[in-house]
């Protein structure tokens, strides 16, 4: 529990937290202090001005509160006219020379100046002389958009490229109103976690190339969501919407906090994952290549489940899906693998948040002790006559190339979110929703466990895995069947995963491997 | 100043001469930091070339190990540093307060109706180029001008013709 | 009325050369010095009440006492030679004819404040400046009084000479500190202040060149005898630079308060061809301006400078004739801020600028009265609302010629209105 702090705000008394700045811990207890350059993960730079506050018998009386830390009997003012004041007149200064171009501005909607506007300002121009003219839609590389008009200056992104990556890309050059952001010709922004920036920046000065001119913000639905780019498990605000006579599309991720995993940050690579579960998903069940109707498509691979059968489970399932496929794999005597080496591409990761390992829970296949080995999986797959793929694409990276002789004297049973080489090669495919389409939980890297709720609702719902597994005959049908189970294994579970998610304890984690 | 951020990319790789490498590594020592070569290093590149180009804000930016980017800021940012070629002779002239109460004026108008030089320029011959600049310190032998370095004091139209007229 | 204590040796010939200070006392301070405990010479400038000399006036005894004790980090001292005040022109005389002056009091200050590394800052324009400092630091060094023994009194000290490249912001100290570090020069929050955490987050002193150059004279003959010149609160001399409308201008030292006035006609020759006196700018362009009326009771101290709303400053005097056309200084003064303006907070870098406009619409004949009451406005909107006080340095004169010459602001927007309703009806 932190030390708590009594001060006073507007004259009433209240009680923060103690080693944080005025921003912070008003942050806490509801009362918003405005401010353009203060940011978490950066520090304070006290540039915008935004955020003064007035200091009852202070010396000095007027302080930025990013740089004043709470100290006990403060009294800080913000509703005081002297400070509305200023803080009119600030924003009267970032608006002066600002295009006010929001009908073409990706921002608006989730626009800090537009907010200050209502929230601080509302007062009309008085600007009757020219304004300051700046470059428009520079690319800074990695695709991010740059508009020189619409930037306050406040320079979070050139300290996340010197602080936090690192990298020195960016920076402001000029002095006066000449200032302006900029790379130096020839080395521009080259490093995967580039588009964090496009986040930062408080107004539309940022923008990703992806997303441009996609979508309004307002219309955005923004759910919760866990990244399965990799095993960091990087937690995210999936932003989708359904528009009229459309179906539910994922416009864009953006990461959210967690202190205990991302912070406030995510790589690029997984920021543009969500095409994946956009495009290239299978829809329809097929039959020897054709296509046909899920009922005949589900009895049929339930006809084949047998000890002859092979269980291939992918590292991106869920513990609960993971748990209702081992519990068919033991109800009808299949043999069971999570064999996924293709998904680890060595080297890749670095000391930040990528991971070489591609997949979200292979933590989870250890957990329920799934062998993974590769020698287990040839000798399984050599003795048995079916492969039911639960999501599991062998071919990921051409892995499973070496598998063809074997795979071309079996049955195929493919079921998958995605069409691929796997899926090509099925007699039986049935596509199943995919993560942002379902609820579950998983394990990363540093064996925290982590819980996701479901996000994007398809016009037609697609078919949940683990009422398939019912459907095939296993036992564990529905989530609270596998949540029942989970407890079991995870036995300091009691209760639901808190949001942030939840250490696994050393015994547990003893069955993940490091 | 508003394309001053724009650099000038040569095409051509940037190094120090013998004389400048020498001076490098003298100065390097006397501080705690490479960072803080900076400013000393453009310089260096200023006495050798006369101005600053984008490779060799990049050479001297991997030479102290630093980011191209917080070289770049300082080129811009000091408004001494030349970031384009001058004329053989760069004449500043002070426009601030007490040069422009002593006539400052008269001289740069000079130069723009006579010598067709506006501020900010390079004449056609390439000999001089003219650049109005903040208060220079002379402030008691108003109006002064800067000619290539060296100060040139109570100023007049007269004087500063017979001073060009020794110029190559 | 002039004295010659700071520029004793400015007027013989060869002064900047060793062999030639050498004779005329510099570095006879040192046995003196190296006799006393530090904190003996820090109670001794205290005593003498020098405050610092580059315009803000803060007691340079006193905020040597501000270093913290028992840090295990190096002590700096970084001498401010950026002298970039409009009409200030001071600094430099120094750098030029007794360059060894500046460098024994180094040495004095080096020695009371513990440090071992100093970096004289100057700006980038004062080039045969440079030269002339740089020969004299490299004789320093050759005769031992600089370096691994300085004076043979085991005391370690290394002079860097560090140029500037044109910034007037680097005078302001945080910012000095951020250019020595290789960085531009935007000024730091303060708190934390660079007595504790300065040039590489360690402990570092900025002091004038002037007031450091102030140090030989008060060791040698006590802070008494230094206390003899100038007022109680404002004592000692001061080099004034005295420009603008005069029949005699340049630089000139004086004991601080006299009457400015007195200074003018006296020591400056009175003004221009005896012209009629419109203005006064006291201390350098960031100087409220004072009227002629208001003059009468001004002398050049601190105290008094206070009491008439306007400062000290760096001492640089400039006189303003009746030719002077306000509103066009005000345009003059306003491009001078707004170029120099760091650009990193926003009321400076968006205000400063459309200031600028503002003036250039009305002298333009575009303007109205609204104009010039935004104009006052925007004064106390930017205003103590910055990371540093350069925006205060534009906003304080600005306002005052407003208040005190607005008839000639208004003058631009009638004629520019009746010259609008000409074009109109024509």
């Amino acid at each position: 529990m932190a030390e708590m702090v009594k001060l006073f705000v507007n004259g009433r008394e209240v009680e923060v937290e103690s080693g944080k700045n005025l921003i912070d811990a008003f942050k806490v207890i509801g009362v918003e202090i405005p401010h353009f350059c203060y940011h978490p993960a950066l520090g304070a730079d006290g540039n915008c001005r935004m955020c003064l506050v007035g200091i009852e018998d202070g010396r000095p009386p007027l302080v930025p509160a990013c740089k004043t830390l709470v100290s006990p009997g403060l009294k800080v003012q913000l509703d005081t006219e002297k400070i509305k004041k200023i803080q009119r007149d600030m924003m009267e200064f970032e608006l002066i020379n600002h295009p006010i171009d929001c009908p073409v501005c990706d921002q608006a909607g989730e626009c800090t100046l537009q907010d200050y506007y209502m929230s601080y300002d509302l007062q009309d121009s008085r600007m009757t002389v020219p304004v300051v003219a700046k470059g428009k839609r520079m690319d800074l590389g990695c695709g991010v958009v740059h508009d020189q008009e619409r930037c306050v200056l406040c320079a979070r992104c050139v300290r996340f490229t010197r602080l936090i990556t690192k990298t020195g890309e960016l920076g402001i050059v000029n002095r006066s109103d000449e200032a302006r952001v900029e790379v130096f010709p020839g080395r521009p922004l080259n490093n995967r976690y580039a588009v964090n920036v496009v986040d930062l920046c408080p107004v539309g000065a940022m923008t990703s190339r992806d997303f441009r001119f996609t979508q309004r913000a307002w219309f955005l639905t923004k759910d919760k969501g866990i990244c399965h780019g990799c095993a960091k498990g990087c937690n995210i605000y999936i932003d989708h919407n359904r528009e009229k006579y459309k179906d539910d599309v994922i416009y864009r991720f953006r990461p959210r906090l967690n202190d205990q995993v991302n912070g406030y940050f995510m790589c690029d690579e997984g920021r543009l994952t969500y095409h994946a579960e956009n495009e290239g998903r299978l829809q329809v069940c097929r039959l020897e290549g054709k296509d046909c109707l899920q009922d005949y498509a589900i009895q049929s691979a339930k006809a084949l489940l047998g000890p002859k059968a092979l269980m291939l489970v992918s590292p991106n399932c869920s513990m609960e899906q993971m748990i209702a496929i081992k519990a068919l794999s033991e109800a009808c005597g299949a043999k069971l693998s999570g064999y996924s080496d293709g998904y680890i591409k060595t080297g890749d990761g670095d000391d930040w948040l990528i991971q070489d390992d591609k997949s979200a829970n292979r933590a989870g296949l250890a957990l329920l002790g799934i062998d993974c080995t590769k020698e287990t999986f040839t000798g399984l797959l050599n003795g048995s006559d079916v492969l039911v793929s639960f999501n599991n694409d062998l071919f990921v990276h051409e892995t499973g190339n070496e598998f063809l002789q074997r795979l071309e004297k079996i049955k195929i049973v493919a079921i998958a979110t995605h069409d691929g080489t796997l899926i090509q090669k099925a007699s039986i495919a049935i596509p199943v929703a995919s993560y942002s389409e379902s609820s579950g939980s998983v394990v990363n890297k540093d064996g925290l466990l982590q819980h996701f709720v479901r996000a994007v609702q398809k016009n037609v719902l697609p078919l949940d895995m683990i009422a398939l597994c019912g459907t095939l005959g296993g036992p564990v049908a529905t989530e609270s069947d596998a949540v029942n189970e989970m407890k079991k294994v995870i036995p300091s579970l009691t209760d639901m995963i808190p949001e942030g998610g939840v250490k696994l304890t050393a015994s547990e984690a003893a069955h993940v491997p490091a | 100043m508003s394309n001053r951020s724009k650099l000038i990319v040569t095409g051509k790789p940037f190094r120090y001469d013998q004389e400048r490498d020498v001076e490098f590594e003298r100065l390097v020592k006397r501080y705690p930091t490479r960072e803080s070569m900076i400013l000393p290093a453009l310089w260096l590149i200023q006495e050798q070339e006369g101005w600053i180009s984008a490779e060799a804000i990049a050479y001297i930016a991997d030479r102290i190990g630093t980011f191209a980017s917080q070289v770049y800021e300082c080129a811009t940012f000091y408004t001494m540093y030349n970031l384009h070629p001058t004329g053989r002779n760069h004449i500043c002239i002070c426009r601030t307060l007490s040069c422009w109460l002593r006539g400052k004026q008269e001289i740069v108008d000079y130069l723009k109706n006579e010598l067709g030089l506006k501020p900010g320029e390079i004449s056609a011959d390439g000999k001089f180029s003219l650049e109005e600049v903040e208060c220079l310190g002379h402030c008691g032998t108003a109006p002064v001008v800067q000619l290539n370095g060296e100060f040139h004091e109570s100023m007049d139209v007269d004087k500063l013709k017979s001073l060009l007229a020794t110029l190559k | 009325m002039e004295v010659k204590i700071l520029s004793a040796k400015f007027d013989i010939k060869d002064a900047h050369t060793l062999e030639v200070a050498k004779q005329h006392g510099a570095y006879s301070r040192l046995e003196k010095l190296f006799s006393m405990e530090p904190v003996a010479v820090i109670e001794e400038v205290k005593s003498s009440g020098l405050r610092g000399r580059g315009g803000a006036g803060f007691p340079a005894g006193l905020k040597w006492s501000f270093l913290p004790k028992g840090l295990n980090k190096p002590v700096y001292l970084t001498v401010n030679s950026d002298e970039s005040e409009p009409a200030t022109f001071k600094d430099r005389f120094i750098l030029v004819r007794d360059p060894h002056l500046l460098i024994e009091g180094i040495i004095i200050c080096c020695y009371a404040i513990g440090c071992h590394d100093s970096y004289i800052y100057i700006r980038g324009e004062y080039t045969t400046q440079v030269k002339a400092l740089q020969a004299a630091i490299d004789e320093a060094y050759a005769a031992g009084y600089l370096g691994e023994n300085v004076g043979g009194y085991g005391f370690k000290l290394d002079v860097t000479v560090h140029r500037g490249a044109g910034a007037y912001i680097c005078g302001e100290e945080t910012a000095l500190l951020e250019s020595i570090e290789g960085k531009k020069g935007q000024p730091r929050s303060k708190p934390p202040f660079p007595a504790v955490e300065g040039l590489y987050g360690c402990p570092t002193i900025i002091n004038n060149v002037q007031t450091i150059a102030s140090l030989p004279y008060i060791l040698e003959n006590g802070a008494d005898a230094y206390k003899q010149y100038g007022t109680e609160k404002s004592p000692g001399t001061h080099l004034f630079g005295i420009s603008g409308h005069v029949q005699k201008p340049g630089m000139y030292e004086l004991p601080l308060g006299l009457p400015i006035l007195d200074v003018i006609e006296k020591v400056a020759g009175g003004v221009l061809n005896g012209k009629k006196l419109k203005a006064i700018i006291p201390g350098g362009s960031s100087t409220p301006v004072l009227t002629p009326e208001e003059a009468k009771t001004v002398t050049l101290d601190y105290e008094s400078m206070a009491a008439h709303k306007t400062m000290f400053g760096s001492g640089g005097i400039v006189v303003l004739d009746e030719t002077v056309d306000i509103v066009k200084l005000v345009e003059n003064l306003a491009q001078f801020y707004h170029h120099e303006s760091c650009g990193q907070c926003t009321p400076c870098r968006e205000g400063l600028g459309w200031i600028l406009k503002i003036v250039k619409k009305i002298l333009k004949g575009e303007g109205s009265m609204e104009d010039i009451n935004l104009l006052v406005e925007l004064c106390d909107n930017i205003e103590m609302k910055t990371v540093c006080v350069l925006s205060a340095a534009c906003t304080m004169p600005v306002r005052s010629y407003l208040n005190k010459f607005r008839h000639e602001f208004e003058a631009y927007v009638k004629k520019g209105a009746s010259a609008q309703a000409d074009v109109k009806q024509g």
